[in-house]
């Protein structure tokens, strides 16, 4: 069965700051969908949201029809929806392999035997190109090698909707485009569906299918890649009034 | 959940096992006194492997832990001294009194942060004890007087019984599956739900398990008075010590609260009948000690810098 | 059903009582927010601001408000001393409350508050002893009111408002509020954050102390070893009532609490053990239903 998730007309008020003002869009199993907006624009709240780490103050979010908003994150996780830390949060006392094993243990697959568990996580980090860390302490990774657990991690709970929330963030063009190559071939492989919140332009205009742009809490634009590049309102939210006015 | 296989329980398990054991076989031929000696050991170990359930697993410190071991000592007054039960019984319901008393706390307590949670359980112990000194049929303040006879034996293995089974459900929660999330909720409690785990369930599942211990060691620590009184019962010293224990000892290891009831507990003895009081002021200042400077406590700092020991010591 | 009358002494006793309260919470109010230690011996500092009016009182024949500056000035060196045992190594370098460091203090706090209250037991026996102070009472309307409490809660409110002036007007007291709600700014802008923890440590117990010597006019014998056990969770209570590092909410909470425990005794069959139980249990629900980074 394909997953799809639904965030209908979500609002979340922080107090008199409103963060995430009536946005409404979806994500189906397989499906890259692009998060992109200036800074502050609530992005990183709205996957908080979808994961349960906030509840929404209005609105409402659905996987396949059934409404998770007021579910804890946990559960979330266990119906196959999973999200990266912006800025990573491994496990800093255990191992790499540790630490994706967790995921694997009570993640969606619930695999209930330890031994079975650190397998699948050295696969897992095969994936991502971490196998030589396997057993390193998480604590002494590098920024770069945290995050690439981080997004192992999520990997490992087997989700089938990723939360992805600024992954290439800090790399080298070289390290890019490893990382983008990487990340499409697992898609392709694994089949997961993700939302993807991103600054690095190039990143998430080429691994997306769909980009969603929000602005002040609000969506602004949707569409594709090219489209949304061309679209006038993006390139205001962006670069300003005059920029938008000088695009023939 | 699945019981681990025998072939599996490891060295330090195995060392414990054969200790308790040993002490089983030949308590009726210990002398008396040395006898009663040794079950405020065991009984003292038993509240600090409770202790340990919460606070060196999750990393939750309770300062209010004293409250389940009153509320097991009146258990045993009440079942004793109105219900006309055996004692045994009486710590019985101890045992049952400080598991539902744990799950009403934690169930509401459990969600605040650490500190908060700290605090909370401090403010509830005194609040219980100035609430108990005005119940009647908990003896109006002036405790519940009992009339047991002095049965050593009986207390050495009642506490025995408690003490085995609590060392056992330590091993198998800190391994397998579920060991994995209690660390993990230790290490990162947030990221730890991100990855599925049902944090909320599993700390109020070890608390509640440490209510039920620490009650039934409160009941029998209670029997070998012949009575509970409040002031006494609820006194936060308790606290201390099981602290202190799972501190020095080495917090959420297997071995730990053992060793920290040794370490604490037989130089106190001593200490009592050279100078009365004075021990827990140089209790306190060791616990001050290690908390800032060695806070892996005796089994973590041999883990820490001796490797070799790393598969045997836990 | 209590008179009218009963209620509005009452209601009054709570007020002035209250204004004691404050000051004590105040003081842990200091210590939570700029050292970021919850000092679980914070009762233990009352205690020993109470014992020092005591003693003061039987040695020098001083009142209890003559007390108040000598416990003002041993507590600032205690306070000095405090910070630089305890907490400058921990708090050296790291920004915020890691959970291993947080467990730390609040594990040594509460080491060192046994420690004192056994010590206090040695010295001087767990008697109860009190400072036998009553200068009468002034009549307001139809109230009669303990001059004793009165002029302890003017004294109280004095101290409130001092710190509150220095907290708000002063470069020092500025940069105290700057460091307890952000260190990196503080170093940022020039201040020196050792200094500027040190000194708000010093302040914190500087208060506390005379606040346990305003205490003892309220309890004619009930100064003994293991009183921080009570006053404690009351500062405890009032400062998450009023919100750790808010400045007037030790006030505010304080006075609250003074009456909940005087007005609530009055429905409770006279039984102050049990107002005071309702009142630390009022805990509860605050912690449940204020979010801000209390619940996880």
């Amino acid at each position: 069965m394909t997953h799809v998730l639904e965030v209908s007309e979500v609002h979340k008020y922080f107090g008199g700051v409103r963060a995430v003002q009536g946005v409404s869009l979806n994500v189906r199993e397989g499906q890259v969908v692009g998060l992109i907006g200036p800074n502050g624009s609530g992005k990183s709240t709205l996957l908080n949201l979808i994961a349960g780490v906030e509840r929404p103050t209005k609105g409402a979010i659905s996987l396949d029809g059934q409404r998770i908003d007021r579910w804890p994150a946990h559960r979330i996780v266990g119906q196959g929806i999973a999200k990266t830390h912006q800025i990573p949060k491994p496990f800093l006392v255990m191992t790499c392999r540790e630490n994706v094993a967790v995921a694997v243990m009570f993640g969606n697959h619930k695999q209930r035997e330890s031994a079975k568990a650190l397998d699948e996580a050295g696969r897992v980090l095969a994936l991502v190109g971490l196998e030589g860390k396997a057993e390193v302490i998480s604590s002494n990774l590098t920024v770069q090698e945290r995050k690439r657990l981080e997004f192992a991690r999520v990997l490992g709970t087997g989700a089938r909707i990723l939360l992805l929330d600024e992954i290439f963030a800090g790399l080298s063009p070289n390290e890019l485009r490893d990382a983008i190559a990487l990340f499409a071939t697992l898609q392709r492989e694994i089949g997961f569906g993700a939302l993807v919140v991103e600054h690095v332009m190039r990143a998430v205009l080429t691994i997306s299918e769909r980009v969603v742009v929000i602005e002040e809490g609000m969506k602004i634009a949707e569409g594709t890649a090219d489209q949304i590049v061309e679209n006038p309102a993006v390139i205001e939210a962006y670069l300003g009034v005059e920029a938008a006015r000088a695009t023939p | 959940m699945r019981l681990p296989a025998i072939r599996s329980f490891g060295p330090t398990l195995w060392g414990i096992g054969l200790f308790l054991i040993v002490l089983a076989g030949t308590a009726p031929w210990i002398p008396v006194f040395l006898l009663t000696v040794l079950i405020q050991l065991l009984i003292y170990a038993t509240l600090a492997y409770s202790l340990n359930l919460i606070t060196g697993l999750t990393g939750y410190v309770s300062f209010g832990h004293v409250v389940f071991m009153a509320f097991g000592g009146y258990a045993l007054g009440i079942g004793v001294g109105t219900l006309n039960l055996h004692p045994v019984a009486g710590v019985a319901l101890g045992a049952v009194v400080g598991l539902a008393l744990a799950l009403g706390i934690g169930v509401v307590t459990l969600r605040f942060r650490g500190v908060y949670f700290a605090i909370a359980t401090l403010v509830v112990a005194v609040a219980a004890l100035y609430i108990v000194l005005e119940i009647k049929e908990l003896g109006d303040g002036q405790g519940i007087y009992l009339n047991i006879g002095f049965e050593p034996l009986s207390w050495f293995y009642t506490i025995w019984v408690i003490l085995a089974i609590e060392v056992v459900f330590t091993y198998w929660i800190t391994h397998g599956r579920i060991g994995y999330g209690i660390r993990s909720i230790k290490s990162d409690e947030d990221a730890a739900k991100t990855v599925g785990i049902n944090a909320a369930r599993v700390k109020l599942f070890l608390y509640a398990l440490s209510g039920l211990f620490a009650g039934g060691a409160g009941g029998v620590y209670w029997w070998t008075l012949s009575g509970v009184f409040p002031y006494q019962a609820f006194d936060l010293t308790f606290s201390l010590q099981m602290l202190a224990m799972v501190v020095i000892g080495g917090m959420g290891t297997l071995l730990g609260p053992l060793i920290g009831a040794v370490a604490v507990y037989i130089p106190s003895y001593i200490f009592l009948t050279i100078f009365s009081g004075f021990q827990f002021i140089i209790i306190g200042v060791v616990v001050i000690l290690i908390a800032l400077f060695v806070p892996e406590g005796i089994v973590g700092s041999l883990r820490k810098y001796i490797p070799e020991l790393r598969g045997i010591l836990e | 059903m209590a008179d009218v009358g009963l209620f509005i002494t009452d209601l009054a006793l709570g007020l002035l009582l209250g204004c004691v309260f404050a000051v004590i919470a105040h003081g842990l109010n200091l210590i939570w927010g700029v050292a970021k230690v919850v000092n679980v011996a914070h009762g233990e500092f009352i205690m020993l601001g109470a014992y020092g009016a005591y003693f003061l009182s039987i040695w020098l024949g001083f009142n209890p408000l003559l007390s108040v500056p000598i416990d003002a000035a041993i507590g600032l060196a205690v306070g000095v001393g405090f910070y630089f045992g305890f907490l400058h190594r921990e708090l050296r370098g790291k920004e915020s409350m890691g959970l291993q460091s947080e467990m730390v203090t609040l594990v040594a706090t509460f080491g060192l508050a046994l420690v004192l209250i056994n010590t206090a037991q040695s010295l001087w026996t767990g008697n109860n002893v009190g400072i036998p102070w009553s200068p009468g009472v002034v009549r307001v309307g139809s109230l009669q009111l303990p001059l004793g409490g009165l002029y302890v809660a003017i004294v109280s409110v004095a101290i409130i408002g001092l710190s509150h002036v220095f907290l708000s007007k002063t470069y020092l007291g500025n940069a105290i509020r700057a460091y307890s709600q952000d260190i990196p700014a503080t170093q940022l802008v020039g201040i020196n954050p050792t200094s500027t923890a040190a000194i708000g440590t010093a302040l914190g117990f500087c208060i506390t102390m005379a606040g346990g010597a305003l205490l003892t006019v309220w309890l004619p014998t009930g100064i003994y070893p293991a009183m921080g056990n009570l006053y404690a969770p009351i500062s405890f209570v009032i400062v998450v009532l009023g919100g750790p590092g808010k400045m007037w909410g030790s006030l505010v909470g304080g006075l609250t609490l003074g009456v909940i425990i005087d007005v609530g005794q009055l429905f409770l069959g006279g039984s102050i053990a049990l107002a005071t139980a309702i009142a630390f249990l009022t805990l509860i629900p605050v912690l449940l239903f204020r979010p801000e980074g209390i619940l996880r």
